[in-house]
């Protein structure tokens, strides 16, 4: 006989104030099998985990609802508790009073209705639960860190620090991200590529790492502590092996049009190429889309002429390689709005507005223009420059209600880096609120303003147009009532809105992790949880989670370490055995399960006589493999296989608990 | 009619549209109290049957929700659960069961605005449509004729 | 008609078979299925136009699956359902010698179900527009018209499962309506129980139904069943181009998918 215990969570307001949490604990008590039943203001607090327990021996419970948040929230919390009070913890439930019902719902008595209806439903789940013990698997101490921008770097490096292996896949040529592409960075101004490049070096030479350029993600399998990570590396047409990095195939390219990804389409490279001076690894690869060889038919072919060590090898295939990974950390950065997203700044026709990341690479000391600001389309030195900050950003009319939060910041670097170049010239940053939260930032944009002499006009610039080969810059000044501004500029910089990589949808496929609505890869928890996804194993750090400054991605980096670190300390690790089984006795071993199990996991077993000879053969699923769909489980005709926590017994259960004869007195 | 508050039950799956019922109560999103969610790990787990056992239990309306095609979880448990309901509907609407009354929707983990709309939605879709008593009756309709209104009533 | 009994005789008398199914006339002049052991009995065989049913299904039942080696007497459908049976893993290898008639008279006994595969796509049963005349008259009417209309026709199940008893590809050793935890089809003798049955029965055969048609024709309370079996398999065959009985091989429209299944039904 089922003897359950209730515990309505008030969550202080968040339920008490829209459910009557004490009538709901009052009629749960009515519920057939319920023993015990009570409220309290905070169920997750030391005193009422101390209520759960207490109550759990003093009742002699066989099982638990907790109605308060969702069980995404504190699942784990109340199962903990109830394993504490010596109760098995998958005999614990949650009714989802809080997500489900008082924040969704006004005070009302269909409300405090809705909220005994959930917590009935799972008391008639519960009754039918049944003890299960967690899964011991082993882990593969090995991480796959996506994307070689600081972020995979930092994390890296961290794990290969704490004696851990780690496989880095980078997509372009060269770790570095874009980090490198910049000049200086705020709030120090010191030199970017002064600061990463050792780091960059350390990455390639630890013995720790394996890093894979070139490469992208092909499919991700398995689960925490063991998954299966296929890597294409694409064909590079050089052997690394063999090339020493002269750089001779690269000067001798006859096609050097090739606008250049490293210098935010400012600058043109050859076909055969190293990204930047100080790329890593430094060795070309041949961009196999614009090179001659490739696109006419092996016509060219004089980088394989000159090279001395004979390393061009076009003959090179892309090759695909599987390695075993116990976790995944997803540090593929993002990607900006470019210039012609703008139509009322000219849909990017006009050369010399330029997005802030080109604006970087024109006062780098390695861009294009050796480090002086030049602008792009006659190369003459702008006298006046307008600076724009929420472009894109925080505009609901543009699609992204977000603040992008580094524009700010970058901005007035920008102005200040052009004030300190072009001693005569004039720098204006049109805002909508100056976003300097940060150590010594808001400080560092007083100095822009103060020392530097950057005139912030606080108001939207409405539209740009070339006039007499000036840009004309029409706003306003809202702290100057609105009255029009009117600037005839030489260059203007756009501080586009940071957004998702392109291809950030389909990574997160591969990987089977939740993204936001703007494609950036969601956080299991937004405070609580803020370098883990939703898929055990798999850690985020860095601009793919969301734009952020190179301070908070190397934090970001650090913690996902830490957390694969923690998870590498241990041996083997528990999963939940919420995994479905076959009944041996009814299976009639048509075997349709087994193509649509995602994860191979079924397999064929064979029944055997005492003379060993076959009787039939039936289904068995491999519970290091299964992963707890239940596609199959709803696929048996006979009902044969079933799965732990949404059993037969337990979702029927709960829909028949619903709305029946029985069912409580609706409003 | 007025007074008509439908009763609606909705099959989701955990790691979408759960989540997604999630995200609209913290977000407070407003939305009618009319429905009751039952867990599954995966589209893909959810048995035809179960449909059926909600019409059973008195629901009048169904909703069946899930991670958007690719966005799976399990990778596919959701393209197996699109084939499923496009193979129950086409039968149950040749049985002249009310389908109108199961709506199918994908809502991710990031569309909780969007599960409040579709919940408004259904609740005032069914009201408009009235209580399902038809499959109710079933339950009292004994061996013969329904057409002499002759209802055995077996309890 | 000789030759056929010729070739059953010789079958069990070399011992290639030690059990051949096939049909007799009973007393009552009815046709039967028949259970031939020994080559003396091969007398009573008989096959013509009113040979009709399905005798796959005998395959499957544990007094046949006695014996060691199995003959059979297969019609078209036959023949489908065995294929179907075959890719679904219930017929062991080198277990069962099937035996058909074509349509010139011809005995053929097929050495493997990759000719019988063949053998079927070369011999392709005609649609019975009659039968897709009536669906779509029923499809033409009201909703609630076609309820009435089910309700009515399913209200007068007996649940005595011969549609299941005769059902070549009902195999299950325990079928879902003998599951009483939980209980998944109502029990009581009223209707509720009945359209569960009927629907889950089809959702069970969707992919899988050959089409014979063999639970409308034993339905003792004359309850169209065919046209549900004819709808659930031209739906098959519509949505996912797919009919039950073609293939030895296991990809069905309810064990795969495309990444492009239509979903304009999905919100």
């Amino acid at each position: 006989m089922s003897r359950i215990g209730v515990f309505v969570c008030h969550c202080g307001e968040n339920i008490g104030a829209t459910v009557d949490c004490a009538e709901v604990a009052k009629m749960a008590k009515d519920f057939p099998g319920v023993a015990f039943s009570i409220d309290y203001k905070y169920m997750c607090s030391d005193p009422g985990q101390t209520l759960i327990k207490e109550a759990i021996k003093e009742h002699n419970l066989t099982g638990v609802v907790v109605a308060a948040c969702s069980p995404r929230m504190h699942e784990p919390t109340f199962r903990k508790v109830a394993a504490e009070a010596g109760l098995n913890p998958y005999l614990c439930e949650m009714a989802n009073l809080r997500e489900h019902c008082s924040w969704v719902h006004y005070k009302d008595k269909s409300t405090t209705l809705k909220a005994a209806e959930l917590v009935r439903m799972l008391v008639e789940k519960v009754k039918l639960n049944t003890p299960l013990y967690p899964i011991k698997v082993p882990v593969t101490k090995t991480a796959l860190v996506i994307g070689g921008g600081i972020a995979g770097i930092q994390t890296a490096l961290d794990i290969a620090n704490s004696g851990h292996k780690v496989i880095m896949v980078e997509k372009s040529p060269s770790i570095g991200g874009h980090m490198s592409q910049l000049s200086e960075t705020f709030p120090t101004l010191d030199c970017s590529q002064c600061i990463l490049t050792p780091r960059m070096v350390e990455v390639a030479q630890h013995p720790n790492i394996t890093l894979y350029t070139y490469a992208e993600l092909e499919s991700l399998d398995g689960f925490i502590g063991n998954f299966k990570a296929t890597i294409k590396l694409k064909a590079k047409s050089v052997d690394h092996s063999v090339c020493n990095g002269c750089g001779e195939c690269s000067a001798k390219c006859p096609i050097k049009k090739i606008p250049d990804e490293f210098n935010a389409g400012l600058g043109t490279r050859p076909a055969i190429y190293v990204p930047f001076p100080q790329a890593v690894p430094n060795k070309p690869v041949i961009d196999r889309d614009n090179c001659t060889y490739f696109r006419k038919n092996g016509k060219c072919g004089l980088c394989e002429k000159i090279c001395p060590t004979k390393a061009i090898d076009f003959s090179q295939k892309d090759e695909f390689i599987t390695v075993d990974v116990g976790a995944v950390v997803v540090t593929t950065g993002f990607d900006i709005k470019g210039t012609d997203f703008f139509p009322e700044y000219g849909y990017g026709k006009y050369k010399d507005i330029i997005t802030g990341l080109q604006f970087e690479r024109l006062a780098s000391a390695s861009g294009p223009t050796l480090g002086e600001i030049r602008r792009p389309s006659d190369g003459k030195i702008p006298q006046n420059i307008v600076f724009i900050s929420c472009a894109g950003s925080r505009d609901p009319a543009k699609g992204i209600d977000y603040c992008s939060k580094i524009c700010c910041m970058y901005l007035a670097k920008h102005a200040m880096l052009y004030k300190h170049k072009v001693h005569s010239g004039k720098a204006s940053v049109f805002y909508m609120d100056i976003r300097a939260g940060g150590k010594t930032y808001e400080e560092f944009v007083r100095r822009a303003i103060e020392e530097d002499e950057v005139n912030y006009v606080r108001g939207r610039v409405s539209r740009i147009y070339e006039k007499d080969g000036k840009l004309i810059v029409k706003g306003v000044d809202t702290l100057l009532n609105s009255y029009p501004v009117e600037i005839e500029a030489d260059m203007v910089v756009l501080g586009t809105a940071g957004i998702a990589n392109p291809e950030s949808e389909s990574l997160a496929q591969k990987l089977h992790i939740s993204y936001d609505q703007y494609h950036f890869f969601a956080e299991a928890h937004p405070k609580l949880r803020p370098v883990e996804t939703n898929t055990a194993g798999i850690m985020l750090a860095g601009a793919c989670q969301f734009p952020k400054d190179i301070p908070d991605s190397v934090s970001q980096a650090s913690g996902a370490a830490s957390k694969v670190s923690a998870l590498f300390s241990q041996n083997e690790l528990t999963r939940d055995p919420l995994i479905a089984f076959v009944n041996k006795n009814t299976c009639v071993g048509c075997f349709m399960c087994q193509s649509v199990c995602p994860y191979l996991a079924i397999e064929k077993e064979k029944i055997k006589a005492k003379d060993g000879s076959v009787i039939r053969e039936v289904a068995k699923i491999n519970p290091g493999l299964c992963q707890g769909c239940g596609t199959c489980v709803a696929l048996c005709r006979s009902k044969s296989i079933d799965i732990n926590g949404y059993s037969h017994k337990q979702v029927y259960a709960e829909v028949m608990s619903l709305f029946n004869e029985r069912s409580l007195e609706y409003v | 009619m007025s007074d008509f508050e439908p009763k609606i039950i909705a099959f989701v799956c955990n790691w979408c549209t759960y989540a997604g019922a999630d995200l609209a109560g913290t977000s407070r999103i407003k939305y009618a109290h009319n429905i009751r969610i039952v867990r599954f790990p995966c589209t893909g787990r959810i048995d035809f049957m179960l449909l059926l056992k909600a019409f059973q239990s008195g629901a009048d309306g169904i909703i069946v929700s899930g991670c958007h095609p690719a966005d799976c979880h399990y990778t596919a448990g959701n393209y197996h659960a699109r084939r499923r309901w496009i193979v129950f509907q086409n039968l149950l609407n040749f049985l002249g069961i009310d389908t109108r009354r199961i709506t199918f929707s994908w809502v991710s983990a990031a569309e909780g605005a969007k599960w409040g709309h579709l919940v408004n939605e259904v609740v005032d879709n069914i009201k408009k449509i009235g209580p399902y008593t038809e499959y109710a009756k079933l339950g009292k309709i004994g061996i013969g004729s329904i057409s002499e209104g002759n209802y055995a009533r077996i309890e | 008609m000789q030759e056929l009994n010729n070739k059953i005789a010789e079958l069990l008398t070399n011992n290639l078979v030690s059990i051949f199914i096939s049909y007799k006339k009973g007393l009552n002049g009815k046709i039967k299925p028949a259970f031939f052991t020994k080559p003396n009995e091969v007398y009573e065989n008989y096959f013509g136009d009113e040979a009709q049913q399905n005798l796959a299904v005998y395959v499957h039942k544990p007094e046949v699956k006695k014996y060691s080696k199995v003959g059979i007497l297969a019609n078209i459908f036959a023949l489908k359902a065995l294929l179907q049976l075959y890719a679904e893993n219930q017929i062991k290898d080198n277990y069962l010698t099937i035996v058909t008639v074509n349509q010139d008279n011809k005995v053929i006994v097929f050495a493997d179900f990759n000719e019988i595969e063949s053998y079927i796509a070369q011999h392709q049963i005609e649609k019975n527009t009659n039968k897709q005349k009536e669906i779509n008259e029923l499809l033409s009417l009201s909703r609630e018209k076609r309820w009435e209309f089910w309700v009515e026709q399913l209200s007068s199940c007996i649940k005595c499962y011969a549609c299941r008893a005769i059902c070549p590809m009902c195999y299950c050793s325990k079928c879902t309506v003998e599951l009483n935890q939980p209980q998944w089809i109502s029990v009581p003798a009223h209707s509720l129980g009945n359209f569960e049955w009927h629907i889950m029965r089809m959702m069970h055969l969707a992919c899988r139904c050959i089409n014979c048609q063999e639970c409308s024709r034993v339905c003792p309370m004359n309850i169209p069943l065919h046209l549900l079996t004819t709808k659930i398999n031209s739906d098959m065959e519509e949505e996912f181009g797919q009919i039950a009985g073609m293939k030895t091989t296991l990809d069905f429209a309810l064990n795969t998918f495309k990444v492009d299944d239509y979903e304009n039904f999905i919100r």
